[in-house]
């Protein structure tokens, strides 16, 4: 059959196809720095949604109740909207790592991305840290001030002259409080954020070894 | 360890990626397709490549895991290609620079043919057009040489058939 013949001489001499770089090849095979990022802004959403839930169970709690009788509205509702308006902030944030990783197309884009996403989320965890902390010491100031078993405690301890005791005993308790918390929140975002931080810092090594072999 | 696998990987698909295109160019209908195709016989191949020891060149594993992925593919999406868009059947007369305009007629209409044969058919056709041999295509698509000879002469009758109304 010529007609076959033809097409074979043809089709080994025609091999004009568009020629796909090395970090196209990548791309290929890591849709996933891209669906990592993505994972980050869903979980954030997610983790946002989950303390909420918690914080509706804990509002009709005694201690909630006791804690709303001191009418600190004036320091409690400003933390809140900060807080909140600082969270909104980073939920922005994750949104626009996974938007830009999207449509990147260099392999030093998608390593500064990829560091980028690193860095927000590190920035995220540690803003939730100071927060919890200004929190409990907002929170404690507000307990000493107006608690009357606290307030009692506290002239018991000046009446004897061993309110440095007292303070210590307090300073002490809320620093091992403190301690426990900051455990279980970082061992909160180490299963939450930094298995996802660890595939992306693996994706980040990859890349570079084709960086280096480019450049 | 992994790194290194990948960039050794990575680098064997680019030095060998004509032949995937040349899978994706008999089993595609249009540039996205063709796209997608070669995709998705890049992560077959980087699925499968723990597996590959080096006892055959890494061009002929790259036809076997190629054309599978193309066969399995074609199965699977035979309902979405029959419902073509009209960018789709633009694309049957070959337009883009990567298709050569320069064909002349006779080798556009035997372009046409082919990917009017089924899916195993098109891979002997595949690798009759690549120069395999009759034992390496039988080989490579897993039946017996007098399958292939008797597939292939099939396919020349078939061919001509259409060629000739």
């Amino acid at each position: 059959m010529d007609e076959l013949k033809r097409l074979k001489k043809d089709w080994q001499e025609n091999q004009k196809f568009p020629k796909l770089s090395q970090f196209e090849i990548y791309k290929f095979l890591h849709k996933k720095s891209s669906s990592l990022v993505k994972r980050i802004f869903v979980l954030s959403l997610i983790e946002f949604g989950f303390w909420t839930f918690i914080s509706f169970f804990i509002k009709d709690n005694e201690a909630q109740q006791r804690f709303d009788q001191y009418q600190m509205e004036h320091f409690t509702i400003p933390l809140i909207v900060i807080g909140y308006a600082v969270l909104l902030y980073f939920f922005f944030l994750f949104y626009k790592n996974y938007k830009s990783i999207s449509s990147i197309d260099s392999t030093k884009g998608l390593m500064q991305q990829i560091l980028k996403t690193r860095r927000t989320v590190k920035n995220y965890v540690i803003f939730n840290l100071v927060f919890l902390y200004i929190s409990i010491v907002i929170g404690l100031l507000i307990e000493l001030n107006n608690n009357p078993d606290v307030v009692m405690l506290t002239a018991e301890f000046n009446s004897t002259g061993d309110y440095l005791i007292f303070y210590g005993i307090i300073i002490i308790l809320t620093l091992i409080m403190m301690a426990l918390l900051t455990a279980l929140l970082l061992g909160f975002y180490f299963l939450v954020y930094g298995i996802l931080l660890k595939k992306l810092k693996n994706n980040y090594k990859e890349l570079q070894t084709i960086e280096a072999d480019t450049d | 360890m992994k790194s290194t696998n990948e960039k050794e990987f990575v680098t064997l698909i680019e030095e060998h990626q004509n032949l995937i295109h040349k899978i994706c160019r008999l089993y595609t209908k249009s540039n996205t397709e063709h796209k997608d195709l070669f995709q998705e016989i890049t992560i077959q191949l980087w699925k499968a490549y723990p597996k590959f020891r080096g006892d055959s060149k890494f061009s002929t594993w790259m036809y076997r895991v190629g054309i599978n992925t193309a066969i399995t593919l074609y199965r699977k999406s035979k309902r979405r290609i029959q419902s073509l868009s009209f960018e789709d059947v633009a694309y049957k007369v070959p337009q883009s620079e990567s298709y050569d305009d320069t064909e002349d007629q006779q080798i556009k209409a035997i372009y046409q043919a082919i990917k009017q044969l089924n899916d195993i058919e098109k891979a002997v056709v595949f690798l009759y057009l690549e120069d395999k041999s009759y034992k390496e295509i039988s080989n490579t698509i897993g039946i017996t040489e007098v399958n292939a000879r008797v597939r292939m002469n099939r396919i020349k009758k078939k061919l001509i058939k259409q060629l000739n109304p």
